[in-house]
């Protein structure tokens, strides 16, 4: 009997296919999973007639125009969370970092005070309007001033963040009325957002998700090190910046759709650290299909943990990512970055 | 600003019980000067003057006391009611000082002892007394705390607050001009409304919950069509107390089931015609126009829900009655 023998890194790449077929395949089943749970259950046969066989019930037009567009938005809103955390933990090469952490979810929030108190965020489209530019200006001054160093960008990003949570609280607090449309967009939440403008933000999330594919490669050598980086002939300045501008777009438009939804961004690297091995192009592959599941996950979650109501789904994902991030962390240890 | 003329007629009302000089009315004699009574309240009975001359209101105090004309001097600010307030009423709420802001929390005790009230009408519900120093306020004045319970109650709410405040006569003259009014649309709609099922939309679904909130008997957006002869079917899955035992914030899943049998839907607006961003969401919503009474032709909106003082629901008896017009005809 002759025994194949397969060389150590095909057998890696194969567990690695293996590894993203599953998160592929358990992907599609919350996502189905997710059509059917909800304020009453809908069994699966109803909801595959309904996404495939409309009829005008009750149930279809549940299905169709509340749950399916939520699903598709927890898929979109993950996976540019999870990819955002991913670049941003790689180029900062700290393990604890996060999107918010270049000023995008604070200056999104302080865009919409400051809108909210001139009347410009009456509507879904002003307030997406208003999250996008508030969460790209922040991101600018945060570059503009920490540009050259990982750390001083990082050191940027979180002054940059209390400086305009403390004065949007100001606003807040000096006028009520801005109070409560903040209160309304700050719990970052999938509920209610069906009927929101996500045509854009989802396109700008999978152009930037293509991008993040694309300049993957060149991370793995960004890292190992800048002067690794440059010594492999990459060009390290070109490829932070691209970096820094996905996330923007990444963390940006999530931020708009869903409000802060802020734990998916930083566990979902380490979820997916592991089997990535090290290597950042299946870091980023398995963090867009990881970051999806985990929030559908936690929208289930977050339709059926009360009996009075829902709960928005920043509060499950705080709840769940902090004991599964202690438990990553002590099952397969701080894998390098 | 434009105010509805049911409001218009209630400041006339008002004016009309000054110039009949009815500061105490007719049958009510005037108190001896420092006479006092035993009045119970929220916070037990407590001794006031029989007539107070120089009075503080908070919350739903406020309205109730500026319309009956009680011998005001501060009051917290009112802003939800301002377009429901009269040119006259709004003059005497701009001009009396503010002593407390929106919210309970917000009250300012020196600026009330330097008005030197006899007597501090609190109306507030039961549990945001806990942010009040009601100790401090005893120091500088009687205290009585009348607040909201049940919606609908605000007929007897703002007649006790009346009533303390020694402004009863005025109050009453309003009252009857509400219930002349609503008797009459009531015999109005006598052959249409009791035998219909009606629901209502309120303003304060939660988008980011992915809710709304459905009212039944008794609740803000229903209680003054009930005196036109509504019936609004149902009632909440689980008594929460307060508002919450007429009012509730179901999944917008529960949309189609939840107003199935409505006959007509009615929902509440902004006093200025425009949608509140909760109703507007279930306005968008694909499921709203799939309801029997939508695709019928017969949800209307409703303005002026929030009347707490009998003029001011006048004015939503007004509304009301354009809204329903059309089942006149249908």
């Amino acid at each position: 009997m002759t025994t194949v023998q397969v060389p150590p890194a095909r057998l890696r790449s194969g567990a690695r296919v293996a590894w993203l077929v599953v998160a592929l395949v358990a992907l599609l089943a919350v996502a189905v999973v997710s059509l059917g749970i909800g304020a009453h259950p809908i069994a699966p046969e109803d909801v595959l007639r309904a996404l495939f066989a409309p009829s005008d019930t009750a149930n279809d037009s549940v299905v169709r125009h509340i749950r399916a567009p939520r699903a598709l938005l927890a898929i979109g809103v993950g996976a540019a969370l999870g990819v955002a955390g991913v670049l941003v933990q790689v180029i900062s090469r700290n393990p604890l970092a996060e999107p918010g952490v270049l000023g995008v979810t604070t200056g999104a929030g302080f865009a919409i005070t400051v809108g909210s108190a001139m009347g410009a965020a009456a509507s879904a489209v002003g307030e997406l309007a208003l999250a996008v530019v508030g969460g790209v200006l922040a991101t600018v001054v945060v570059f503009a001033v920490g540009w050259g160093s990982p750390l001083r960008l990082v050191l940027t990003g979180v002054a940059l963040s209390s400086v305009l949570s403390g004065l949007s609280l100001g606003l807040r607090l000096l006028l009520p009325d801005v109070f409560d449309a903040y209160r309304f967009w700050a719990v970052g939440s999938l509920a209610g957002r069906e009927q929101a403008p996500m045509l854009v933000p989802l396109l700008a999330i999978a152009a930037a998700l293509v991008g993040s594919a694309l300049l993957s490669r060149q991370l793995n050598a960004l890292a190992l090190g800048e002067t690794v980086a440059r010594s492999l002939g990459a060009n390290v300045s070109r490829v932070r910046a691209g970096a820094l501008v996905l996330i923007t777009v990444l963390a940006g438009a999530a931020t708009a759709v869903a409000g802060p939804i802020l734990f998916v961004g930083l566990i979902v690297p380490h979820l997916a650290r592991r089997a990535a091995g090290g290597s950042v192009p299946w870091l980023v592959a398995y963090a867009a299909v990881i970051g999806p599941v985990l929030l559908l996950v936690s929208d289930v979650g977050s339709r059926v943990l009360l009996p009075t109501g829902e709960v928005p789904v920043a509060f499950v994902t705080a709840f769940l990512g902090g004991p599964v991030l202690i438990w990553a962390v002590r099952r397969y240890g701080a894998a390098p970055l | 600003m434009r105010v509805p003329r049911s409001a218009r007629i209630a400041g006339a009302l008002v004016l009309a019980a000054l110039a009949a000089g009815c500061g105490s009315g007719p049958g009510e004699p005037a108190a001896p000067a420092g006479a006092t009574r035993v009045f119970t309240a929220d916070n037990g009975d407590i001794t006031i003057p029989v007539s107070p001359k120089r009075v503080v209101a908070t919350g739903y105090a406020v309205p109730a006391l500026m319309e009956a004309n009680a011998p005001l001097v501060g009051i917290s600010t009112w802003r939800r009611g301002l377009p429901m307030m009269t040119p006259e009423i709004r003059a005497t709420y701009d001009r009396l000082a503010k002593v407390a802001g929106e919210s309970a929390a917000e009250t300012n005790y020196e600026a009330i002892a330097q008005l030197e009230p006899d007597l501090i009408v609190i109306g507030v519900p039961k549990p945001v007394l806990a942010d009040i120093d009601i100790a401090r306020l005893r120091a500088i004045a009687p205290v009585v705390a009348i607040g909201p319970s049940l919606p609908s109650a605000w007929r007897d709410l703002s007649r006790r607050q009346a009533d303390a405040a020694g402004a009863l006569a005025t109050f009453d003259t309003i009252r009857d001009a509400y219930q002349t009014k609503t008797k009459a649309l009531a015999a109005k709609y006598a052959g249409v409304l009791p035998g219909l099922k009606f629901a209502h939309l309120g303003a304060y679904g939660e988008i980011a919950n992915g809710n709304f909130q459905r009212e039944f008997n008794g609740s803000w957006g229903t209680n003054v069509a009930q005196d036109l002869g509504a019936n609004y079917y149902g009632q909440v899955k689980v008594r929460g107390g307060g508002s919450k035992d007429v009012s509730e914030y179901p999944s917008i899943e529960e949309l189609p089931t939840a107003f199935a049998e409505a006959e007509v839907i009615t929902y509440t607006v902004n006093a200025d015609g425009s949608n509140p961003k909760g109703v507007q969401y279930v306005l968008d919503s694909p499921l709203w126009k799939g309801l029997p009474a939508v695709k019928a032709g017969k949800a209307f909106p409703l303005r002026y829900t929030e009347a707490t003082t009998y003029g001011s629901a006048m004015a939503t008896a007004d509304a009301v009655d354009k809204a329903l017009a059309p089942l006149l005809t249908s």
